[in-house]
């Protein structure tokens, strides 16, 4: 009995590493082994095509010279604006709406939550192309509403100071669905005798919600502001379609650059270095996040 | 949820009906923000050279035109994007399916040493970004000749943290006493995964099946360092590869066909299982 019992946790411990070994291997080539050789690559001089075996061994010195370039470090600042703007609008919006989208008693909620959570699953390839097409300044019809309400046309994307700010509610209007319905689900796991009591106690709208739906909502807007960090700040795609960094370089981000250094220039140690320098803000800024979230 | 809104709101009639017209309005209005852009590439990819060209722009053309639908099949080799796109991303989800269904039940349900390590370790790849495995990757792909091919666009996509961490989820939910009376008839740990897990395990892997398709149809990224030749480019490709050449505005309507047509299979799949779809995100309250 003993020993079928011994044969049984020996077999089932062949089958863990049976089942673990497809998933975990695809990891580990295709994220831990390529993340090492990104870091190795970083820490050499050399070209997209030289073999590992021939790039040259050059200390840090890819990492000051990408800091000591003007362009990366303006690069890493739009990112910086980027991920701020988009955390400044949408973290605000997302709990508004997600409560709209709770307490609100109108028919519809459910084409509305779907309506709002449409565009997060559309490519955002497609959305840049047709966010394009509106913020064109003579024939696109965002001027053209403007001009009806007898506001001055803008540059939109072609202005140097408006570029990046289409590109965030562009990001706005893409994502804002998906953090509205983390909110809602967020929502639902608050008692609502909590609100009862309160309402008894004669606590208006503001009170209620400030001293019941924010500090029970904490992990839920923890996870909101952490995801919304991590993606924003490898925001590509609307930068290659749309602008390509331009106009004088102010919508030029740290992905978009590290692109072009990789794939235009070919220059390999530097890319490296600057995906290592993201790399590492990404993963200091969610810990900290999460960190502080948990202290609250 | 009703009857707390109502029980503390002293209102009268009118005061009942300003709110709900209140509402209503907020409805109105983010339903005209979020369906207007789509609203502008329907109508776009329906118009002539010359309603392109009106100024000021025309809303609804008068004369709605489906021929850019059969241009953009004619100026690109849309058709071929579209298969390959299809041969990519069933490919990715069906190796995502089974790669997270097999894991996701061993950091559920089996212990052993370093289980832990290992499971934090999945979840930190998620918070990996794309760009920073791009130059190994694209490297390995050239190394072994698999660039501009379809494993080439496959293979780093086989496999991911989110998928592991959302089956892992749902099976921890399964009782172990269940497993356990299939354990005592005999059952190997592989029959009983496909036999008594899976089939439990519906709608999770449903929620996970859809994800994986839209975010590998939508992938750019990967494509766009990997495809070289217009014959394996992907329909998100394409579509760039469209707005790009053809930059003349009175060519719009061609680009407004494709993408419409490009991001159909995402739109029909979120309207059809949108239930799935919001049911991921709430039990895992993250996506990959």
């Amino acid at each position: 009995m003993i020993q079928r019992q011994r044969s049984l946790i020996r077999s089932r411990s062949l089958t863990t590493l049976g089942f673990l070994s497809p998933g975990l291997g695809l990891l580990i080539v295709f994220v831990a082994v390529p993340i090492l050789l990104t870091a190795w690559i970083s820490l050499h001089q050399g070209s997209m095509a030289i073999p590992y075996s021939r790039m040259r061994w050059v200390g840090f010195s890819n990492y000051a010279t990408i800091f000591e370039q003007p362009i990366f470090r303006t690069a890493l600042l739009n990112v910086f604006l980027y991920s701020l703007a988009n955390l400044v609008i949408i973290l605000p919006l997302s709990i508004l709406l997600g409560l709209f989208l709770y307490q609100a008693q109108v028919y519809g909620r459910n084409v509305l939550r779907t309506v709002l959570f449409l565009p997060y699953m559309i490519p955002t390839v497609a959305v840049a192309i047709v966010w394009g097409y509106l913020y064109e300044p003579q024939y696109g019809p965002l001027n053209e509403i403007l001009s009806w309400l007898h506001l001055p046309a803008q540059g939109w994307l072609g202005s140097v100071h408006e570029a990046m700010l289409s590109l965030v509610i562009l990001n706005v209007w893409q994502t804002l669905g998906y953090y509205v319905v983390m909110v809602v689900a967020g929502l639902t796991e608050i008692p609502q005798e909590y609100y009862e009591a309160a309402a008894l106690d004669g606590a208006g709208w503001w009170r209620r919600h400030w001293s019941i739906t924010l500090p029970l909502l904490r992990r839920t807007l923890a996870f909101v502001f952490v995801i919304l960090t991590i993606n924003t700040l490898q925001v590509f795609d609307p930068v290659y379609v749309l602008t390509q960094g331009s106009p004088v370089n102010s919508t030029d981000v740290a992905a978009y650059e590290m692109y072009i250094t990789a794939f235009n220039y070919g220059q390999a140690g530097l890319a490296s270095a600057m995906a290592m320098v993201m790399l590492a803000i990404v993963l200091v800024l969610s810990l900290l996040q999460l960190r502080l979230f948990r202290s609250l | 949820m009703s009857v707390y809104v109502k029980s503390y709101r002293r209102h009268g009639r009118a005061r009942r009906w300003l709110s709900l017209a209140l509402q209503y309005l907020c409805v109105a209005l983010i339903l005209a923000v979020m369906l207007f852009p789509f609203f502008w590439l329907l109508a776009s990819s329906l118009k002539s050279p010359e309603d392109l060209e009106a100024l000021p722009p025309v809303w609804w053309p008068a004369h709605p035109a489906f021929s850019s639908y059969r241009t953009v099949f004619e100026v690109t080799p849309f058709a071929r994007a579209i298969l390959n796109s299809l041969i990519v991303t069933v490919c990715s989800t069906t190796g995502i399916l089974l790669t997270s269904i097999m894991a996701g039940y061993v950091f559920a349900k089996h212990q052993f040493r370093g289980k832990n390590t290992l499971f934090v370790g999945v979840l930190a790849t998620m918070m990996v970004p794309q760009f920073v495995m791009l130059i190994p990757l694209y490297r390995m792909m050239v190394a072994l000749h698999l660039d501009n091919t379809y494993p080439g666009l496959i293979l780093p996509n086989l496999a991911n943290g989110f998928g592991i961490f959302l089956m892992r989820q749902f099976i921890a939910g399964i009782p172990d006493e269940l497993l356990e009376a299939a354990r005592l008839d005999g059952a190997s740990e592989w029959t009983l995964l496909w036999r008594v897990v899976v089939p439990l395990l519906r709608p999770a892997a449903a929620a996970l099946v859809l994800f994986a398709f839209v975010f590998q149809w939508n992938n750019f990224l990967w494509p766009l360092s990997m495809v070289y030749s217009p014959e394996m480019s992907t329909v998100v490709l394409s579509l760039n590869g469209l707005r790009t050449y053809t930059s003349s505005v009175t060519f719009t309507n061609i680009v407004m066909a494709g993408t419409a047509i490009g991001i159909l299979p995402s739109v029909l799949l979120t309207l059809w299982a949108q239930r799935y779809f919001i049911e991921g995100i709430s039990l895992t309250g993250i996506k990959g």
